[in-house]
């Protein structure tokens, strides 16, 4: 993986998201936490193109995510704060095959893919739930499949954790450090990102720490005492 | 999510979603042909009897139709108190058929099958217009999803009013309906462009 911002920020105007920054993301595993409103899930937005950059720019693995953006959201997969808004269709398998569906690969492939990232994640028993029946950590798993089965190389998870009771959490979490993508995540659970290679820190819509976790962490708990 | 479909296995769900819309279609065309009271009351009887047999509690089936009925019922005196009794119940009747076909439909076909229906007939739109197939059978399958989440998300800003002590208003209940649906809407968007659904 290779994400290069070029200068690249966000202005409305009316308020500045993220101040212009410039750096690059090599590691496997990169944790983002600020507190609310500190342009933190801009910044993730910026990588796959789903915030476009008002200066500079964002460059994935030799791909620009306004000039190239269709193939950077085939690259970048993005979880959501709440996955039940990221699930369109009401039957896990339904919903996981639509993505490949909408890209279209027929019926043999989609099943045999769905068949695949099902059992990677040992979850073949929600394919025929529907997801307002799962529980938080079940619907981030479908949402995970939903994701992962197209293939992305990065995958960018907002608060996966958020809600989720202490059996889900660590069902998540357990899931994220298996995973052989590369893998950001926005978070406020620290406990989560304390093992990650590295963490930024955003305020007020400016990169102020950018650390290894602990060094990140404990700057970050100073700022917000 | 919730979803409209019932899960069950009925001779209603064994038939194709394409004969299904085709024959809404053509119901649709049949009862606003006709003018005639008893055909319209035989049309409902027939719509009663298939949408009660689609795996439904009756329960469930009543309280799915009721925001339909009150919408029909107020339509209904309306045309009463403007024009002729007769012109009235003839409305009454053919939208209540209708609603009852249409209820039966969305209940004995998945959202999946919806969509993928819609597409397929949506194709020589496609061909004459800049519009995607894909993007009309999406749309039509995400207002299907939407409609339980928005009469929950009424239930929840309800239940809220009353655990505040406050009376129960359209006007105050409407407001943060459309609100909270529209930043709901805006986040679904986010998330299909983000699973590249739109863009392939």
């Amino acid at each position: 993986m290779d994400i290069r911002f070029e200068n690249a920020g966000v202005d409305y105007g009316i308020r500045t998201a993220l101040v212009p920054l410039s750096l690059t993301l090599q590691e496997h595993r990169i944790g983002v936490i600020g507190l609310n409103g500190s342009g933190k899930t801009t910044f993730a937005r910026l990588i796959n193109g789903l915030v476009k950059p008002t200066t500079g720019r964002i460059v994935v693995d030799g791909l620009d995510t306004v000039s190239d953006a269709g193939a950077v959201l085939g690259k970048v997969g993005y979880i959501f704060q709440s996955p039940q808004n990221q699930i369109i269709l009401p039957i896990v398998r339904d919903d996981i095959a639509y993505g490949l569906k909408a890209r279209g690969y027929d019926k043999s492939r989609i099943e045999a893919a769905v068949d695949g990232i099902l059992d990677r994640f040992g979850v073949r028993h929600l394919a025929a739930r529907r997801a307002h029946e799962l529980s938080g950590g079940e619907l981030q798993m479908a949402a995970l499949c939903s994701v992962l089965v197209t293939g992305p190389d990065i995958l960018i998870l907002d608060e996966p954790t958020n809600q989720l009771d202490l059996r889900n959490r660590a069902l998540v979490q357990k899931t994220m450090a298996t995973l052989p993508e590369n893998v950001i995540v926005i978070s406020h659970d620290l406990p989560l990102l304390e093992d990650f290679e590295r963490v930024l820190v955003f305020d007020q819509g400016r990169l102020v720490v950018d650390a290894p976790a602990a060094a990140a962490i404990a700057r970050y708990k100073e700022m917000a005492a | 999510m919730q979803t409209l479909h019932v899960d069950v296995d009925t001779w209603l769900h064994r038939l194709t979603p394409r004969v299904k819309l085709l024959a809404l279609a053509a119901l649709g065309v049949v009862l606003f042909l006709t003018q005639s009271v008893p055909l319209l009351a035989c049309a409902n009887l027939v719509g009663a009897g298939l949408y009660f047999r689609a795996g439904l509690s009756i329960r469930d089936a009543l309280r799915r139709l009721r925001p339909i009925l009150i919408s029909i019922a107020v339509l209904a005196v309306f045309a009463a108190l403007v024009g002729p009794l007769h012109a009235a119940i003839v409305t009454a009747l053919r939208l209540t058929a209708l609603a009852l076909f249409a209820a039966t439909v969305t209940a004995t076909t998945s959202t999946a099958a919806f969509i993928d229906e819609i597409t397929a007939l949506a194709m020589p739109v496609e061909k004459v217009s800049p519009l995607k197939a894909a993007d009309i059978g999406l749309a039509i399958g995400l207002v299907i999803r939407f409609v339980p989440e928005i009469l929950d998300r009424y239930q929840a800003i309800r239940e809220a009013h009353q655990a505040r002590g406050i009376k129960v208003r359209l006007v105050t209940t409407l407001a943060p309906l459309i609100i909270l649906t529209l930043r709901d809407a805006d986040n679904i968007a986010a998330a299909i462009d983000a699973r590249g659904i739109r863009r392939q």
